[in-house]
């Protein structure tokens, strides 16, 4: 049994990597632009494809098709903030609508340039193995959650240490003041939404070989992106972080008393559980004026 | 008046060019359709090109030879083929459109067996004979429908033969992970019923999508099974054997016939399936005359190797032409459907005799993955070969 726990906790981490770099960008985003972009599950599936087509068509190295796929979806979110989100600026309803207008949109460009069917992504390192006593992990399994850590602290050391990180710590916390002391809230903003995007890329592009790269490969990482972001405190980076790894963990260690059917309904309900208790999250902080 | 005249000689002149050109079509052999039901595009589109593989191949096969002949007069098939898209609605529309538009004598096919069951009662109100290749249901032959028949077996005679074979083996307990629909939940608890001597491990069921099943692995390991089933088709199947075999599980892993085809081996590599089980209605390479011949035909043809559906699907047309042939009829659907339910067939995949329900018995398979990419023969007893006759 603790061999099972011990697997389990795992590839909860592992998941639950997946979700924290997905809740990292839209916590970014909701941060400097106060929308929520339900658009960025397919941003996620976006990078998946664009990863599987230049390591396939360009290159055959894993990083450097994960890099490209990175620049890609930045760059696609980088026009989805000039085009979409900044003539809406000030009307949440409509970007709320255009975002979920864009999931439609992208997902069916995807089936349109590379089909409806499942695409494998053979990468070496899912194929090398690590043995942990009984258990075994393929390289790449483990890989992703020493990834995503790096990421974190990278990410991190960005926010606070350098000028750009501040100001987008600063335009996250008053846009107004931000402006006022000289922060180009509008290039915040567009560059918070493509370094956001390229993270969404990293996920694709990281369980891409792991699993299968198809359509709708976003979908549960939003969804449980947006559950993380919600359990850490709307807002907080070390809260996506935490939010997303605790229902990673939790889903995969509750299949071993329930059946795996519950692992959806057992992760929300922790969800649910926290907020009773901490409505602002676990990281968030009580604004007033907001409720 | 005068223009009349003028134009007689004309208009007789096209009524000479127009008999002269029947007459030679009076002489020639007679067409007959039939109707076919098929996925060509939809999720099932890729086992739907194996299916009409069977069909084209049966068809080329009696057109060739002059055509057949019923009641003395000389015919050749000419294939009616409509695309369902695994959907029951576009099914039911095409079985409409045969009995009434096309008129055929006999309709053949179909993938899903939800199509199946949606569109075998429209066939029965016009008298029409529905002739299965390919849909495993069960309950699809349980109806009391006269006119459904079905070439291929069923999950209940697969498992059957697959629990026949593992109860020899001894194996307990044995674990199930299987797709969260009927064919899934139907199989474990088919199977489980036939297994009674095997202990319990674990049951997990995954959805539509899902493709990450390290939970179910967990599970698994933890029940100390020795065997793992895999109620699945070929995509998550394909995922769910790396994860296992990459997780270290050491058992036996067992398959459905989805899992034993070159195809699926282009998915995972040998090293991988290697040691795998899986029950099989077809052995394109055993060492039996007529599943040689058709395999090397096929081969020939489509330059891939030969498929079980395309097989069950090529005995279900020569099937359907054995039965006009004793009819003798091309059109009256009563008496095809009476003959069919006499008819004794010697098929690609075995004798070919339909029950009271229509249900036809062929020969079910156990085969097993070899180191080397290629597979053997564990059960039947009598057909029992090595490496590469799989």
């Amino acid at each position: 049994m603790t061999e099972a726990l011990l697997e389990q906790v795992i590839n909860g981490l592992m998941m639950g990597s997946v979700y924290v770099l997905v809740a990292l960008g839209l916590v970014l985003i909701y941060g400097v632009m106060h929308v929520v972009n339900f658009a960025h599950g397919v941003l996620f599936t976006l990078g998946g494809y664009l990863g599987h087509f230049f390591f396939t068509q360009w290159w055959d190295n894993y990083w450097v098709a994960t890099l490209l796929s990175m620049l890609s979806v930045g760059l696609v979110g980088y026009a989805l903030e000039r085009g979409v989100f900044r003539p809406l600026n000030g009307n949440l309803r409509n970007q709320v609508i255009a975002s979920l207008g864009l999931i439609l949109a992208l997902e069916n460009a995807v089936i349109a340039l590379w089909g409806p069917n499942a695409l494998q992504w053979k990468v070496a390192s899912t194929e090398q193995l690590v043995s942990l006593g009984e258990l075994r992990f393929s390289v790449h399994h483990l890989g992703i959650i020493v990834l995503t850590m790096a990421m974190i602290t990278a990410l991190g050391l960005f926010l606070k240490h350098t000028r750009f990180g501040t100001a987008i710590r600063a335009t996250s916390q008053n846009q107004e003041a931000a402006l006022v002391v000289g922060i180009p809230v509008q290039r915040v903003q567009w560059s918070t939404f493509a370094l956001g995007s390229a993270l969404a890329a990293l996920g694709g592009c990281l369980v891409g070989p792991l699993f299968l790269v198809f359509p709708q490969m976003g979908d549960v990482p939003l969804v449980k992106g947006l559950a993380g972001i919600l359990l850490g405190g709307m807002g907080s980076v070390p809260g996506a972080v935490v939010g997303g790894l605790i229902l990673g963990v939790t889903e995969s260690v509750s299949t071993l008393f329930l059946p795996t059917d519950y692992k959806d309904a057992i992760a929300f309900m922790v969800m649910v559980g926290i907020l009773l208790f901490r409505p602002q999250g676990l990281w968030g902080q009580r604004v007033r004026g907001e409720e | 008046m005068k223009h009349a005249m003028k134009s007689l000689p004309s208009l007789l002149a096209a009524a000479l060019l127009a008999l002269g050109a029947l007459a030679p079509v009076a002489h020639a052999q007679n067409k007959v359709q039939i109707g076919i039901v098929t996925a060509l595009t939809g999720p099932m589109a890729a086992p739907g090109v194996f299916q009409m593989n069977g069909f084209k191949l049966a068809a080329e096969e009696l057109n060739a030879g002059g055509g057949f002949a019923v009641a003395g007069r000389k015919y050749s098939i000419e294939l009616k083929v409509y695309d369902t898209r695994a959907n029951p609605s576009e099914g039911a529309t095409a079985m409409q459109r045969l009995a009434t538009v096309d008129k055929v004598p006999v309709v053949l096919g179909e993938l899903s067996s939800g199509v199946a069951a949606a569109i075998a009662p429209i066939a029965q109100d016009y008298a029409l004979p529905f002739i299965l290749t390919v849909p495993t249901g069960p309950n699809l032959t349980e109806q009391n429908n006269p006119y459904l028949f079905r070439v291929n077996a069923n999950n209940h005679q697969l498992n059957v033969a697959l629990a026949d074979f593992l109860t020899k083996q001894g194996w307990s307990p044995i674990s199930f992970i299987a797709w969260n629909n009927d064919a899934g939940r139907g199989g474990v608890s088919g199977i489980k019923e036939l297994l009674p001597a095997a202990k319990d491990g674990y049951v997990g069921y995954f959805n539509l999508g899902e493709v990450d099943f390290s939970s179910h692995i967990a599970n698994v390991r933890n029940s100390k099974s020795q065997a793992v089933m895999l109620f699945m088709d070929e995509e998550p199947g394909s995922l769910a054997i790396k994860q296992i075999r990459d997780a270290g599980l050491k058992l036996n892993l067992v398959g459905t016939l989805a899992m034993g085809s070159d195809r699926f081996l282009k998915r995972l590599d040998a090293q991988k399936l290697d040691g795998m089980l899986q029950y099989n209605a077809f052995p394109p390479n055993a060492d039996v005359p007529r599943i040689k011949k058709f395999s090397q035909t096929y081969k020939a043809k489509f330059g891939e190797e030969a498929h079980g559906f395309s097989a069950q699907s090529y005995d279900g047309l020569m099937v359907a032409v054995a039965a006009m042939q004793a009819a003798g009829t091309v059109s009256d659907g009563k008496a095809i459907r009476d003959a069919l339910a006499k008819l004794n067939h010697a098929g690609v995949i075995g004798n070919i005799k339909f029950d009271a329900k229509g249900q036809a018995s062929p020969q079910v398979y156990v085969t097993q993955w070899c180191a080397n990419g290629s597979r053997r023969i564990l059960y039947p007893d009598n057909a029992k070969a090595g490496c590469g006759a799989g």
